[in-house]
């Protein structure tokens, strides 16, 4: 897989569709860090491993680029769908981006919670398949028990915030400006934990139709709050009733924009969230 | 005009995270988290995450700065440093070595801090150089060291993870060191039981699965209760005090005075809960104790950590991989400026200055005769200011802000016939140097920083600094050479390795070694892997020793005149003197103005609103700062952070000294509050 990425990257390169390729570079001194490989010598060293996210990094080296500057990103399946994201939202443009597809192993789909380990463009690797997240004892945990009890797990997990900004910093789907978590209106200065639990609810439901899932916000959580958790449900929703996932297709909306309009195929006018953290759907 | 990508160590607290900054066209302009770091994995704190921030602010010093009258003006390197060089040798030549005063700098690099101790020591023939941690862990080192044997945290902050009990007591480390508490909640998401022991309420103590509320400064009766109580219930580690301590009997004999009635009362809170903690601490197959200034910034500081090795001890509670004592360190290169001899007593590898075969090791070393008589410490040079002390250097320290008793700090900075300051901004204390150094930040600079797990890191320049400054290790160099040593070191790689050959604990560090990876010491030798937890076998000392933890309250309590207890401390999005943070936009956002915590009771009683104008004095001083009204302080308790120069807290402090670790009393003094009326 490596030796099949590295040839797309130098093809790429050689026949400068990009000006750029962005990945993992170990050093001689096997340190692994972001790299932009501007040359198709500097290949050597390029790796596909850890995963690390480089949706969001990508995004804004795009956006110091000049105008008709093009950029390939080694993506997974989580950076594409992050990636397509961003271009649905106006965040880059769709002819500056180009993707270089690797597929993630077995093991990363176990340890991520991922349903989907892979891009839509494969370009390097075999897909394996996907878990379901709601089949695994750590989200479980968090969904069963009645309303009473699930918010007190979840204040337990949420009073710990310390406010670092790092799922913001970290998600590549945040891109509000300015963002709402910096209006003291929503979020108390100058005190953690945030007096309410609204930040990461007001961080939860704006992502609510964009979060692709890849789980940075968790990763980069210095207090371990599961917060991919509490988009899973949310995902499910939009999926079970509206057949929509997030970072699929460019070209299809989210039905959060559409459904003010246009009455979706379901018994439902809006997505039912507030059931969505609930094990089974009672209602 | 791609950026680039480099990783480097996060600047602010002890934990030492990693960061990657993000440089385009030479200027840093965003941090990001590593996910390969062994210690932050991918996660940091507000502050890490805004470690760019005051790279590039305005206000960084760009030339060295000459005093005239009430002004700066500027002028070249070539002029300021045969300056320096003049001044303090003609000091030295009319008062004696031992009149030039230094304070290096918990902020700067190891290698940084070996040449500021090597250029005092040799140049002037004084051991009078000293920095910050005298403010922070002073007690830790001493108690430690007495006890152990080696001054350093046991273990390292992975090992956290694995405890089954963790004792919190004294430390807000979910904002004080936010990354390691990041591991205590990992043990308890494994099913540890989290007890936290501090008179404030913090995000330690709402998530800790029991509080303790004690009284100011009743550490040591807690500590004695729950030993007491331990002994008696015969939960004591019997065999491993039998095989690897002394001094069980005299310990044992002292604690009959700590009934857990008595204790419990001088704590104010249940006998249950003393009984309560101290089994389960006791009883857990593995358990660690972290604690910070909350026990160490007392009159009784070395006392308080005495007692807390004991309690570990006693219940056989060190040597583990998941136990251990855990003094958080506060700056991110405390622990390496200790070790790299910036005290008054030790050469670097803590190596005493007194011990005549050490004395002569150097002495060949350095080529040089070199004084056999400890030196002065921080509080002591500024004290002596204009008396013993003619002239000082200070190196990164910002003490008008971080010592007690402001006041006095102000004076005797205006009392120095010759102040140096070198830093990267015009300091409250650089604002009274006769000359002042302008030189680099942690992004600016190669060299090394040791954590709090005694982990020499790398640190990797990615930019180069603002104007005419420079690096620290090169600003030392040249002033080296121009007092007339052989300063002539290329760069900071080769001063490491002169550390190596005469510190043993550090004989396998290189910077070879850690560009693919921190080492812990101790690592002897270039093969040796490094030591994730001491005293595995053995005590650093051979047996660990039980000493007595005499009690002593706080030097001032309240009264009819002052009714309030004061304490001071950090809070999340500033750091010590908001040097950096307050030049940091997202950080300064969070708290833009001085504030102080008070009760909703006490508050009504002086019929004060929140964020309203309250004034406090204490026997040193008044400052006027916001009023924060909030339950997390006591009825009876003000609590107020040291960052905001424009109400330093430290104008209030106790300058009270541990007798032994010269430590200042700043947890405890006595403080009067009124309403400021708002027309002034």
């Amino acid at each position: 897989m490596l030796e099949k990425t590295k040839n797309i990257a130098r093809q790429i390169l050689e026949e400068k569709k990009a000006g750029a390729v962005f990945g993992l570079m170990r050093n001689e001194w096997n340190i692994i860090q972001p790299h932009l490989f501007e040359n198709s010598e500097e290949l050597a060293n390029l790796v596909l491993e850890p995963k690390w996210l480089l949706a969001k990094l990508a995004m804004t080296i795009l956006r110091s680029s000049p105008e008709n500057y093009k950029l390939a990103v080694i993506c997974r399946g989580c950076d594409e769908r992050a990636l397509i994201e961003l271009i649905k939202r106006n965040q880059i443009e769709k002819e500056n981006l180009l993707t270089i597809g690797i597929a993630c192993s077995q093991e990363q789909a176990a340890i991520c919670l991922c349903d989907r380990p892979y891009p839509e463009k494969l370009d390097a690797g075999e897909k394996v398949s996907g878990v379901d997240p709601f089949q695994d004892e750590r989200v479980r945990k968090f969904l069963i028990g009645n309303d009473k009890e699930r918010m007190e797990r979840w204040a337990d997990m949420l009073k710990r915030c310390i406010k670092c900004y790092g799922c913001r910093n970290s998600c590549p789907l945040c891109i509000c400006e300015p963002c709402k978590l910096e209006d003291d209106v929503w979020v108390q200065r100058g005190v953690v934990p945030a007096e309410t639990i609204t930040f990461h609810l007001i961080r939860a439901f704006h992502l609510s139709d964009t979060c692709v899932a890849c789980g940075a916000c968790q990763e980069a959580c210095p207090v371990n709050i599961p917060l991919l958790y509490l988009q899973l449900g949310m995902r499910k929703t939009l999926r079970e009733k509206y057949g929509y996932e997030a970072g699929l297709d460019p070209e299809i909306k989210s039905p959060v924009l559409s459904s003010a309009f246009e009455k979706p195929d379901t018994d439902r006018e809006f997505p039912d969230w507030i059931n969505s953290l609930r094990e089974e759907d009672e209602s | 005009m791609n950026p680039e990508f480099i990783k480097t160590i996060c600047p602010y607290c002890g934990t030492g995270c990693g960061l990657i900054i993000k440089v385009e066209g030479g200027v840093a302009i965003a941090t990001y988290p590593d996910r390969e770091h062994p210690v932050s994995r991918g996660s940091l704190c507000i502050k890490g995450w805004s470690a760019h921030e005051f790279i590039n602010h305005p206000d960084r010093l760009t030339d060295p700065l000459l005093r005239k009258g009430d002004t700066f003006q500027k002028i070249p390197w070539d002029e300021a440093i045969p300056m320096a060089a003049l001044k303090l040798r003609e000091t030295a030549a009319k008062y004696g070595g031992d009149a030039i005063g230094g304070l290096s700098s918990a902020k700067c690099t190891n290698e940084e801090n070996y040449l500021f101790q090597k250029l005092i020591r040799m140049a002037f023939k004084t051991n009078n150089v000293d920095h910050c941690a005298r403010l922070c862990h002073a007690p830790t080192t001493v108690a430690m060291v007495q006890t152990l044997g080696s001054g350093a945290m046991t273990n390292s902050i992975s090992d956290l993870a694995g405890a089954e009990c963790i004792f919190v007591i004294g430390s807000n480390a979910a904002e004080s060191h936010p990354i390691i508490m990041g591991e205590i909640y990992k043990a308890a998401d494994k099913g540890a039981t989290i007890i936290a022991v501090d008179p404030r309420e913090t995000a330690v103590t709402r998530n800790a699965k029991i509080h303790l509320r004690i009284n100011p400064g009743t550490d040591i009766p807690l500590l004695c209760g729950m030993m007491r109580h331990i002994i008696d219930e015969g939960l004591h580690n019997e065999d491993f005090i039998r095989a690897r301590m002394e001094g069980f009997e005299d310990l044992n004999e002292f604690l009959q005075l700590w009934p857990v009635k008595r204790a419990a009362a001088e704590c104010g809170i249940d006998e249950e809960i003393v009984r309560n903690v101290a089994e389960i601490y006791a009883k857990a197959k593995e358990s660690a104790i972290i604690y910070c200034m909350g026990i160490t910034q007392h009159a009784c500081g070395t006392a308080n950590v005495l007692a807390i090795c004991d309690l570990a001890m006693l219940c056989g509670h060190v040597g583990t991989e998941h136990s251990g004592i855990y003094p958080l360190r506060g700056q991110n290169n405390v622990q390496g400026a200790c070790d790299m001899g910036a005290l008054p007593n030790v050469y670097p590898g803590y190596q005493g200055v007194s011990d005549s075969a050490i004395q002569n090791k150097f002495q060949n070393a350095w080529g040089d005769t070199l004084s056999d008589k400890p030196g002065l410490t921080v509080t002591e040079i500024i004290g002596l200011a204009g008396k013993d002390i003619r002239a000082a250097y200070i190196m990164a320290e910002n003490p008008a802000l971080s010592d007690p008793d402001t006041n006095h700090v102000l004076e005797s900075l205006k009392a120095f016939d010759f102040l140096i300051v070198q830093d990267i901004f015009l300091t409250e204390t650089a604002k009274f140097a006769h000359l002042v150094f302008p030189s680099s930040c942690f992004a600016e600079k190669s060299g090394t920083f040791t954590n709090t797990e005694r982990r020499f890191q790398l640190l990797r320049k990615t930019v180069a600094p603002p104007g005419n400054a420079k690096e620290d290790f090169e600003i030392l160099c040249l002033l080296g050479n121009a007092l007339g040593l052989d300063f002539s070191y290329k760069n900071p790689s080769e001063v490491m390795d002169e550390i190596a050959s005469l510190a043993p604990a550090y004989g396998g560090i290189c910077f070879d070694r850690l560009e693919r990876e921190g080492l812990q010491w101790p690592c002897p030798d270039l093969e040796h892997p490094g030591t994730r937890y001491l005293h595995k076998d053995r005590f650093t000392r051979g047996k660990g020793l039980f000493v007595i933890p005499e009690h002593t309250p706080p030097k001032e309590l309240p009264d009819e005149n002052y009714p309030y207890y004061l304490s001071t401390g950090r809070m999340f999005s500033h750091y010590h003197t908001g040097t950096m943070t307050r030049r940091s936009s997202f950080l300064n956002r969070e708290v833009e103005e001085a504030y102080a915590e008070i009760n909703p009771e006490d508050a009504a009683l002086l019929d004060v609103k929140d964020g309203e104008k309250i004034k406090i004095t204490t026997r040193r001083g008044s400052i006027i700062t916001n009023a924060r009204i909030t339950k997390r302080v006591s009825k009876g308790c003000i609590f107020a952070p040291f960052h905001f120069a424009e109400a330093r807290a430290n104008m209030l402090t106790n300058p009270a000294l541990d007798p032994r670790s010269k430590i200042p009393e700043f947890k405890v003094c006595a403080a009067a509050v009124r309403k400021e009326s708002q027309d002034g």
